[in-house]
C-alpha cells in the first residue's frame, strides 16, 4: 500500500512537471523566436524549416538598427525611453515618499480624508479620461514633451502613495522620535532618518513605476506626433520602409524588427530578474493589501 | 534563480472597516480635527498638485465633454459653449457601430476573463506543489515574463507568429499536427477576435497566477495535513480548503478585470484603427479611440460620452460582482 502510495506520489509530480514544463515553453517561445529571428539572415529566415537555433548566426541586424541612423531611429526611441521612464520614477519616488511619511508619520487636519479619498479615486472610472489628457496637455504645451509625459505617468501615484504609507508605519519610530528631541525639525527628521529606513519602499515604487512607463503604448502614441520622440514601445509597433531595403545573409528586415524588439524586452527582463523579490513585495503590499 | 522570500512572508490585509466606510467617518470628523503639523501640507502638497492636475482635472473635464459637441479639428466648439445635453447619448442609442462594438467587447470579456482566471489557477496550483524552491522560482519568473514585456512588443511578436505565410504558429500546425489549412489569424474575421484573445491572455495570465500562488502560500499548511488525515483526495482539499480561502484573491482578480470591456491597445497594436477584417475586432475601447483621435472632426465629445457609458458598465459589472462573491462569504 505504501509502496502505491509512492508511486502515485511519483506519478502526481511527474505530471505536474510536465504540465509546468509546457506552460514554461508557451511563454517563453515568443522570446525564443524573437532572440533567434535577430541573429538571422535572409536566406535562414525564409527556409522551409524555421530553426530554433540559428546555424550561421549574425550581428548584422543589430548593427543595422544601431548605426544605419538614416533607416533606423531606434537609438534615439530608446535614449527616449531611458528618459521619459527615468524622469517619471524620480518624479513618483520622490513625491509619493514625501505624501506617504506626511500620511504615516505626520498628524494635520483632514490628513485621512486625503488618504482615503486618494484611494477611492483609483475606482473612478476615467470616461473620456484620454481625450481630456489630450486637451490639457495641448494647453499646458506638453504635447510631444518628454516631460509632459513624465509628469503624466508620474501623477497616478495612489498605489505608491500607499505602499509608502505603509512603509513608513512599518518602521519603528523612536529614532525620529529621538531626533525630535535633540531638536531636529520635521524635514531634517524625514531626509536623514525616516528615508534612509524606508528606501525598500521606495526601490517597489520605483520599480513598479519604471516598468508601467517602459511599456506604456495608448498615451505615448496618441500624445506623441513625431518619431523621433517616440518612446520605443511605440516605436516598435510603426516600424516601416524597411521592408524596401535590399536583404542578404547578412541582413534581413525581418530579422532587424526582430532585433529592435529585442533591444525593447532586454531592459525590463534584466530589471525583473535581478529584482523579483521587491516585485512580489510590491504586490503584497500593494494591490493585495488594498 | 533567486527564491521569493517575501512570498512566504507574506501576510494576508487584516479585516478593517471598508475604505468607503473610513471615507464618511473621515468626513464627519474632520470639523472635530486639530490642525497639527502644518509641515503635513508641505509634505501632501506636491504630490496632491501633481494629482489633481493630471488625474483628478480630466476626471471632471471628461465628464463635462461627454454632455457636450466637442470636436477636436473645429476650434469654435472647444471650451465649453458646446453644451448639447443628451445628445450624445440619442445618437448613440441609433449608432449600430457603437452596439456592435459593445457585442464584441462583451464577448471579448466574457471569454477572456474566465480563460484567463482558470488557466492563472491551474497554473498557481501546479507551481504550488513543486517542491523544489529553485524550480518552483524558475516556474515563477517565467510565468511572469509575458507580463512585465511592453504590451506593444508582445503584440507585434504575436502579430509575426500570426502571419499566414512565414508565421511560426501555422507553421506548427501544417507540420506538427497535419491541419491543412490553418486559419487565416489575424486576415479572417471569424479568428481576427480570438487573435486578440489568445494573445491577450498570454499577456496577462501570469499576473493572476502570481496573485492566486501568494494566496496559496499564505494558507496554513497545517490545513491540508489534517485534511489529508481526514482522508480528504487532493480534489477534495482544493475544492474544500484553497479554493475558498482564495477568495480575497478572486476577488481582487475580478475586479481587477472589470477594465477588460475598455480593451483598446490589443486591437490598436493588431489592427491599428481598422477594427480588423470587416471590423470584426473593433472593440467599444477602439471605436472610441478611433472617434476622438483618428477619423473625421476628432468628435472627442461623442467618444466620451461613449467612454462613460462603457465606464459605468464595467463599474456595474465589477459591482454586482463583488456583492455576490461577499453575500455569499457572510
Amino acid at each position: 500500500m505504501l509502496r502505491s502510495l509512492k508511486r502515485n506520489l511519483r506519478l502526481d509530480a511527474l505530471l505536474v512537471n510536465l504540465s509546468l514544463l509546457l506552460i514554461v515553453l508557451i511563454c517563453l517561445l515568443p522570446f525564443l523566436w524573437s532572440v533567434s529571428s535577430s541573429l538571422k539572415g535572409r536566406e535562414e529566415l525564409f527556409q522551409t524549416l524555421p530553426t530554433l537555433f540559428p546555424q550561421h548566426p549574425i550581428l548584422g541586424n543589430y548593427e543595422f538598427i544601431f548605426t544605419r541612423r538614416d533607416m533606423s531611429m531606434i537609438p534615439i526611441n530608446m535614449l527616449n525611453s531611458f528618459k521619459v521612464s527615468f524622469l517619471a520614477v524620480l518624479i513618483q519616488t520622490s513625491l509619493a515618499t514625501m505624501a506617504g511619511y506626511a500620511f504615516a508619520r505626520l498628524d494635520f487636519k483632514g490628513r485621512d480624508l486625503l488618504f482615503y479619498t486618494l484611494i477611492l479615486l483609483i475606482f473612478i472610472p476615467r470616461a473620456g479620461g484620454l481625450m481630456a489628457v489630450y486637451e490639457l496637455m495641448d494647453a499646458l504645451g506638453l504635447r510631444n514633451s518628454h516631460l509632459g509625459l513624465a509628469l503624466l505617468f508620474s501623477s497616478a501615484m495612489s498605489t505608491a502613495v500607499f505602499i509608502m504609507k505603509q512603509n513608513f508605519l512599518s518602521v519603528p519610530r523612536e529614532l525620529e522620535e529621538s531626533a525630535i528631541i535633540e531638536g531636529a525639525n520635521t524635514w531634517q527628521v524625514f531626509l536623514h532618518v525616516a528615508v534612509p529606513l524606508a528606501k525598500g519602499g521606495m526601490v517597489v515604487v520605483a520599480l513598479f513605476e519604471f516598468l508601467y512607463v517602459w511599456g506604456e503604448y495608448l498615451i505615448t502614441r496618441t500624445l506623441i506626433d513625431f518619431p523621433e520622440l517616440d518612446t520605443l514601445s511605440v516605436a516598435v509597433s510603426k516600424i516601416t520602409g524597411w521592408a524596401a531595403l535590399f536583404t542578404s545573409s547578412a541582413f534581413s528586415t525581418y530579422g532587424a524588427e526582430a532585433a529592435a524588439h529585442v533591444v525593447a524586452m532586454v531592459p525590463v527582463i534584466l530589471i525583473f530578474i535581478v529584482m523579483q523579490k521587491w516585485f512580489i513585495r510590491g504586490l503584497t503590499d500593494g494591490i493585495l493589501k488594498m | 534563480m533567486a527564491s521569493f522570500p517575501d512570498v512566504e512572508r507574506a501576510q494576508q490585509p487584516a479585516p478593517q472597516r471598508s475604505a468607503w466606510a473610513e471615507f464618511f467617518y473621515q468626513v464627519r470628523t474632520l470639523r472635530s480635527q486639530k490642525w497639527g503639523n502644518l509641515w503635513g501640507y508641505v509634505f501632501v502638497a506636491p504630490a496632491l498638485i501633481l494629482y489633481l492636475i493630471f488625474q483628478a482635472w480630466p476626471i471632471v473635464r471628461g465628464l463635462y465633454m461627454a454632455f457636450s459637441d466637442y470636436r477636436w479639428i473645429i476650434p469654435a466648439t472647444h471650451g465649453w459653449s458646446s453644451f448639447n445635453g443628451l445628445d450624445n447619448f440619442t445618437e448613440m442609442w441609433a449608432d449600430e457601430t457603437f452596439w456592435t462594438s459593445l457585442g464584441i467587447a462583451l464577448k471579448f470579456t466574457v471569454v477572456y476573463v474566465p480563460a484567463t482566471m482558470l488557466l492563472a489557477l491551474f497554473v498557481a496550483v501546479m507551481i504550488s506543489k513543486v517542491k523544489n524552491a529553485k524550480l518552483a522560482g524558475f516556474y515563477r519568473v517565467v510565468s511572469y515574463l509575458p507580463v512585465i514585456l511592453p504590451v506593444s512588443v508582445a503584440l507585434v511578436i504575436w502579430r509575426s507568429f500570426y502571419h499566414t505565410e512565414f508565421g511560426y504558429l501555422n507553421y506548427f500546425l501544417k507540420s506538427s499536427l497535419g491541419i491543412a489549412k490553418p486559419p487565416n489569424w489575424l486576415g479572417d474575421a471569424d479568428w481576427a477576435l480570438w487573435s486578440v484573445l489568445i494573445a491577450a491572455v498570454w499577456m496577462t495570465f501570469g499576473h493572476q497566477a502570481l496573485l492566486f500562488l501568494i494566496g496559496i502560500y499564505n494558507i496554513n499548511p497545517e490545513q491540508y495535513e489534517a485534511a489529508s488525515i481526514d482522508g480528504a483526495g487532493g480534489w477534495a482539499q482544493f475544492r474544500y480548503i484553497t479554493l475558498p480561502m482564495l477568495k480575497p484573491i478572486f476577488v481582487i482578480v475580478l475586479v481587477l478585470s472589470a477594465g477588460v470591456l475598455g480593451t483598446t491597445v490589443e486591437v490598436l497594436v493588431l489592427f491599428d484603427t481598422g477594427g480588423g477584417p470587416a471590423e470584426s475586432a473593433l472593440t467599444t475601447g477602439l471605436y472610441i479611440y478611433r472617434t476622438a483621435f483618428a477619423v473625421g472632426d476628432m468628435r472627442m465629445g461623442y467618444a466620451a460620452a461613449m467612454s462613460l457609458v462603457l465606464g459605468l458598465l464595467s463599474m456595474l459589472i465589477s459591482g454586482v460582482v463583488f456583492k455576490m462573491l461577499r453575500t455569499e462569504r457572510a
